[in-house]
């Protein structure tokens, strides 16, 4: 009875047949069943399997391999903080007023008492100051988003570090690409809702940089706001599409994610047997049930005990929004400091034929992060088109046998960061007592030195690790010993697929053209 | 109904048996043999014990402090408990009774479709591609409807917001317009001490995010006058747009010291004592200026409105 | 087996140490770092200017009892001549190393004086604040003789405020602060960075009637607030809202400095995401039979 390849079979169980009843099996020796009818559980498994057909849906999936190494669970991290941020938005959204009428202020808050204000922001102020719990629930819910960025960010660079974005899996980067961007979109979008101080100016930001598109930039901007800066319609637009179209869009696109990693199944390091044709690893249940389980409770918990212990976004310090303040010290959340430090250390460059004007946020806010995140997207193909590999992968690389990768991802990675300390130059400066322009120059010229000097040192390393420790040798993949599945070669991963399925023998992968280095087999 | 025996089906894969006379606490049971995978032990219960425990403490903490206390920092540290035990008791669980002597194996099986499947897809296909190929009129006909109706679908968006106009260049700010303070107030010539600043608006558009200004006293005899604008600055005022045309943050930082308008933002610098030009920083225009008057009651006024529009620029900000 | 480490990280230890050695040596030689040590001690004697420079009629300072205001002119007088001179020049006419007092006033003597910013061995950009080097009895004299520097004529002089945060209402002072010192000194009042290495100073530790002298007199950089600009009324609501800021509701935990979404940022991602990088370490870690 058992299927190996979904060949179409009756709708009735050869027992059912046997029997005569629907749904009821009684005990019958030739079957081997395991499962007594008697108890509670198993009279309501069956239940509902005579309805949904659970049982042979779900009869391999108990099976399931799953790789294990820590590095694969980061993309769960960032899922169980998306349903962290899930079931706190929920109980948020019971407390939060989008709306931007003026009210006067007569919550518990001493120093704003008596003074206008929107309604959203004297629901933050409500939430924070006069719901119980309320302060907990809404910091658990900020630090999530920011974890939750923090942990799409690593588990992008694992993929990206170990190959795991090659074919069949460019479809899932891009998804990953998308699912990134919508996130930070989201983070943005949800801070922005409070309506104070430090997150309206980076909604004016928002507005100078979308009107500095040519051509449809002031009407794309028009149409967003509804009109000029600020406008009365932003606000709750926001909350529109923080509570609804991107979590959706998210939610979706995190199924189709998963979906076709279970169709692929997870890829896995070389060692223990893995090759390109078989998944090492532990099942599904109960070992990888419990241990996933295990770490979303983990995670919440960690989550729950920042939102309680460090304070995050204290709104009532900023003060509501009014278009004529500000403060020094502005920066937005971390994962948008990487803008930040672009329009802040773009030179006051300008382009001007006739009347006609591409202003300098163009350049910094735009154009940076349209090629930044073309080039991510792009990848898979970039990489492609320069190793002329297309063929399958389910064996990652170390990242020390793609030294050119490993340095590109690095000096990537830096170029980011050194984005990030550049919009927190003031910060910077206040704390050390140093001049804020010698930081901006200083970050001009960093921004490509820095890079290029980690990217180098990364190149250099993965070399001399690959000289130190030798091509990578799986004992089990030994010619002439009984694997797991019989054959294979000795080494793996290290010079590129082994047995994929349909495709002809792939070339050497080894992208270093000192002969030197070049894998020994 | 006789009680389930145990099994003896080597294909079972190393199921343990459950059911009324099977149960959980002899660990060391191993069941079936010839290739299945078996779950050993390899560690004690206690920490999952005490982690399940602490958990339940957590959450009695947890309803205490919302009932009796309300303090965050509880809060926090319940809920890592509360949780954080079930987390780990599931983690040690796993890791202790559940983990097998060898790691298993899977066969990857075949993404791609066989030749034979793509040719049997095609085939199914072909019933309907030949419809679509031999009726060219009405497939075109489909497309070019589909795609009317698709662009006609989007316009409603456009209700979300007015055309760009006039108000993205021009400001309220008119001859003879008084300048008042954030509280309403009209702003005397006199009330502006050297090296002070204040916010103004235009009367009757205080709050207006575009036309914010900056009324400052000047040093005498320190402005560099521009060509055209001599007298703008009557009494040693001088009034510039708030509003950085970098990304339209408020320049509210007056360095009175040096002469300098720095906006908090980017750290765009202007040079207040040569109209407004930038000296550092990402802004490429001066920040406007507003041409001031006194009326006869000695209250500042605007002569027009600012030298340029005010605020970042964008594509035709300065078509005539 | 152990393996030595390859000599490229070797390297890139090197290349990390140098930077962190050149960074510190940037810092420590940055711009104008003064000492304390090098202050005078006050008292000491010190060469007599040949003559004076114009006085105008002395004002009414706060005396202690006993003290005429004659005696507390000749004390202040000696004091300057101590250790303001060589800076200031004879009569507050400046020199090259120090600017006028014809504009300073006894309120603004007052601010430099218990903010330890002056006396200042060398000139700066911007005078830190230090400790203070004078007792209470001189910072009253030298601002009695200070004061009567200030050109009245020319200058607005700003006396000593009257400053009671008190008698202000601190609602009023939230919503004047964020909207005209927020911008220098952040909206927690942590401070803020100016142009080339000056900074509008933390607030967290400030007294009160250094603040209103502040604001009175517009020190350095600082915008000068006028009486037609700020009221009294308006001036103590807003020192009573600074006094606030020292120590602000924080029910959320740890402030983590105010520094905001930076500071935010470099929690959420080393210690959250580093302890879930260390609890999936060890969840996915093997551990080994402990028995048969």
């Amino acid at each position: 009875m058992s299927a190996t390849d979904g060949t179409p079979r009756s709708t009735r169980t050869a027992a059912e047949e046997a029997t005569g009843r629907h749904g009821l099996h009684l005990p019958h020796h030739e079957h081997h069943e395991h499962v007594p009818v008697r108890t509670k559980g198993a009279r309501v498994a069956r239940w509902f399997d005579a309805r949904v057909g659970g049982a042979r849906i779900g009869r391999g999936a108990l099976k399931k391999i799953f790789p294990n190494h820590w590095s694969f669970l980061l993309g769960e991290v960032a899922l169980y903080s998306f349903l962290v941020l899930i079931i706190t938005g929920i109980y948020l959204t019971f407390f939060y007023d989008a709306n931007t009428d003026i009210t006067t202020y007569q919550g518990s808050y001493v120093p704003l008492q008596g003074q206008e204000m929107s309604n959203a922001f004297a629901s933050g102020l409500a939430i924070s100051f006069d719901v119980r719990a309320g302060l907990f629930v809404r910091q658990v819910h900020h630090w999530s988003a920011l974890v939750f960025l923090g942990a799409i960010a690593l588990h992008l660079a694992r993929v990206f570090f170990t190959g795991a974005f090659r074919r069949p899996r460019e479809v899932n980067w891009v998804i990953g690409c998308s699912l990134m961007l919508m996130a930070l979109g989201n983070g943005f979008a949800g801070y922005s809702l409070l309506d104070d101080q430090l997150s309206g100016t980076g909604l004016r930001i928002a507005y100078s940089v979308l009107i500095s598109i040519p051509f449809i930039g002031p009407w794309l901007a028009s149409l967003v706001f509804g009109g000029n800066f600020p406008g009365e319609d932003i606000i709750g637009r926001l909350f529109v599409i923080h509570i609804l179209v991107l979590p959706v869009i998210i939610g979706i696109l995190i199924t189709v994610h998963l979906t076709i990693l279970i169709k692929h199944k997870h890829t896995h390091f070389p060692g223990k047997g893995a090759r390109d044709d078989n998944v090492v690893g532990e099942r599904l249940w109960p070992t990888y049930t419990f241990k996933a389980a295990g770490l979303f409770f983990i995670v919440a918990a960690i989550l729950g005990l920042l939102g309680g212990l460090a304070q995050i976004n204290p709104v009532w310090i900023y003060g509501p929004f009014k278009p004529e303040n500000v403060s020094s010290a502005s920066q937005p959340d971390w994962y948008m400091g990487w803008l930040e430090g672009s329009l802040r250390l773009m030179p006051n460059w300008e382009t001007r034929i006739g009347w006609f004007t591409i202003p300098n946020q163009f350049y910094s806010g735009v154009l940076v992060a349209g090629v930044a995140f073309g080039i991510m997207y792009a990848w898979p193909w970039i990489e492609a088109r320069v190793t002329k590999d297309r063929e399958e992968h389910h064996v990652l690389d170390r990242p020390r046998d793609r030294p050119w990768r490993t340095a590109i991802g690095a000096a990537a990675l830096t170029w980011f960061t050194v984005l990030g300390f550049a919009g927190s130059d003031d910060v910077l400066a206040v704390a050390f007592g140093l001049s804020v322009n010698a930081l901006v120059w200083t970050f001009r010229i960093g921004l490509f030195v820095v890079p290029l000097i980690v990217g180098v040192i990364t190149y250099k390393l993965c070399q001399e690790l690959r000289d130190r420790d030798g091509p990578f040798v799986d004992p089990l993949l030994l010619e002439g010993s009984s694997g797991p599945n019989g054959n294979g070669s000795a080494t793996n991963g290290s010079d590129g697929s082994e047995g994929s399925s349909g495709g002809d023998d792939a070339p050497d992968l080894d992208l270093d053209p000192d002969p030197e280095h070049a894998t020994r087999r | 109904m006789a009680d389930e025996p145990e099994s003896t089906d080597p294909s079972a894969e190393g199921l343990v048996p459950t059911g009324t006379t099977g149960h959980h606490h002899d660990e060391h049971e191993e069941p079936g043999d010839g290739g299945s995978p078996r779950l050993r032990q390899t560690g004690g219960e206690t920490l999952p014990v005490v982690a399940f425990l602490l958990a339940m403490v957590g959450a009695v903490a947890f309803v205490i402090n919302y009932i009796a206390g309300n303090n965050t920092q509880i809060f926090g540290v319940a809920v890592f408990f509360m949780v954080g035990g079930i987390g780990v008791g599931l983690v040690a669980w796993a890791k202790r009774y559940m983990t097998p002597a060898e790691p298993d194996v899977e066969p990857r099986g075949r993404i791609a479709s066989t030749e034979e499947e793509i040719a049997e897809f095609k085939a199914d296909f072909d019933v309907g591609e030949y419809e679509l190929e031999r009726r060219s009129l009405l497939t075109k006909l489909l497309v070019g409807a589909a795609t009317a109706m698709g662009l006609a679908a989007l316009i409603p968006l456009k209700s979300l917001g007015p055309s760009p106009n006039e108000s993205f260049k021009v400001t309220p700010w008119t001859n003879g317009k008084r300048l008042v303070d954030e509280q309403g107030n009209p702003v005397r010539a006199t009330s502006v001490n050297t090296n002070g600043v204040i916010t103004v608006f235009p009367e009757g558009d205080i709050g207006d995010e575009f036309s914010q200004t900056l009324l400052i006293g000047l040093q005498p005899g320190r402005l560099v006058p521009v060509e055209g604008r001599e007298d703008w600055t009557p009494e040693n005022l001088a009034a510039f747009s708030k509003v950085c045309t970098h990304v339209g943050c408020p320049v509210g930082l007056f360095e009175a010291n040096t002469g300098q308008l720095l906006c908090p933002c980017h750290q765009s610098t202007f040079d207040v004592y040569a109209a407004c030009e930038p000296t550092f920083g990402p802004a490429a225009t001066p920040l406007p200026q507003l041409p001031l008057g006194i009326d006869e009651e000695g209250f500042v006024v605007a002569l027009g409105d600012f030298s340029s529009p005010p605020g970042p620029g964008f594509w035709n900000q300065r078509q005539p | 087996m152990r393996h030595p480490p390859p000599s490229s990280s070797r390297w890139s230890l090197v290349a990390v140490a140098t930077v962190l050695a050149v960074t510190g040596l940037v810092l420590v030689l940055r711009g104008p770092a003064d000492p304390v040590d090098a202050l005078p001690a006050p008292g000491s004697s010190a060469a007599a200017p040949a003559g004076e420079g114009d006085e105008s009629p002395m004002p009414e300072p706060d005396s202690p009892p006993g003290t005429s205001p004659e005696d507390l002119f000749e004390q202040g007088r000696e004091l300057y001549l101590t250790s303001c001179v060589s800076c200031h020049g004879v009569g507050g006419v400046g020199t090259a190393d120090g600017p006028s007092l014809a504009a300073a006033g006894e309120a603004s003597a007052a601010f430099y004086l218990r903010t330890g910013r002056m006396p200042l061995a060398a000139p700066s950009r911007q005078p830190p604040e230090k400790p203070v080097a004078y007792d209470d009895a001189e910072i009253v004299a030298l601002v009695a003789y200070v004061g009567t520097l200030c050109d009245t004529s020319s200058n607005p002089c700003p006396p000593i405020p009257d400053i009671d945060p008190s008698a202000g209402s601190i609602q009023e002072g939230n919503e004047l602060f964020l909207a005209n010192c927020a911008a220098c000194h952040n909206s927690a009042g942590i401070g803020g960075a100016l142009s080339r290495g000056r900074h509008g100073p933390s607030l967290q530790q400030v007294q009160a009637q250094q603040v209103g002298e502040a604001m009175r007199t517009g020190p350095g950089d600082m915008p000068q607030f006028g009486p037609d600009v700020f009221n009294d009324q308006q001036v103590n609501s807003i020192v009573r809202y600074v006094e606030y800021l020292r120590e602000p509701e924080s029910p959320g935990g740890a402030s983590l400095g105010y520094a905001g979404p930076v500071a935010e940022g470099f929690v959420a991602l080393l210690i959250g995401l580093g302890a879930m990088v260390l609890a999936i370490r060890w969840i996915t870690r093997e551990r080994e039979p402990s028995d048969g």
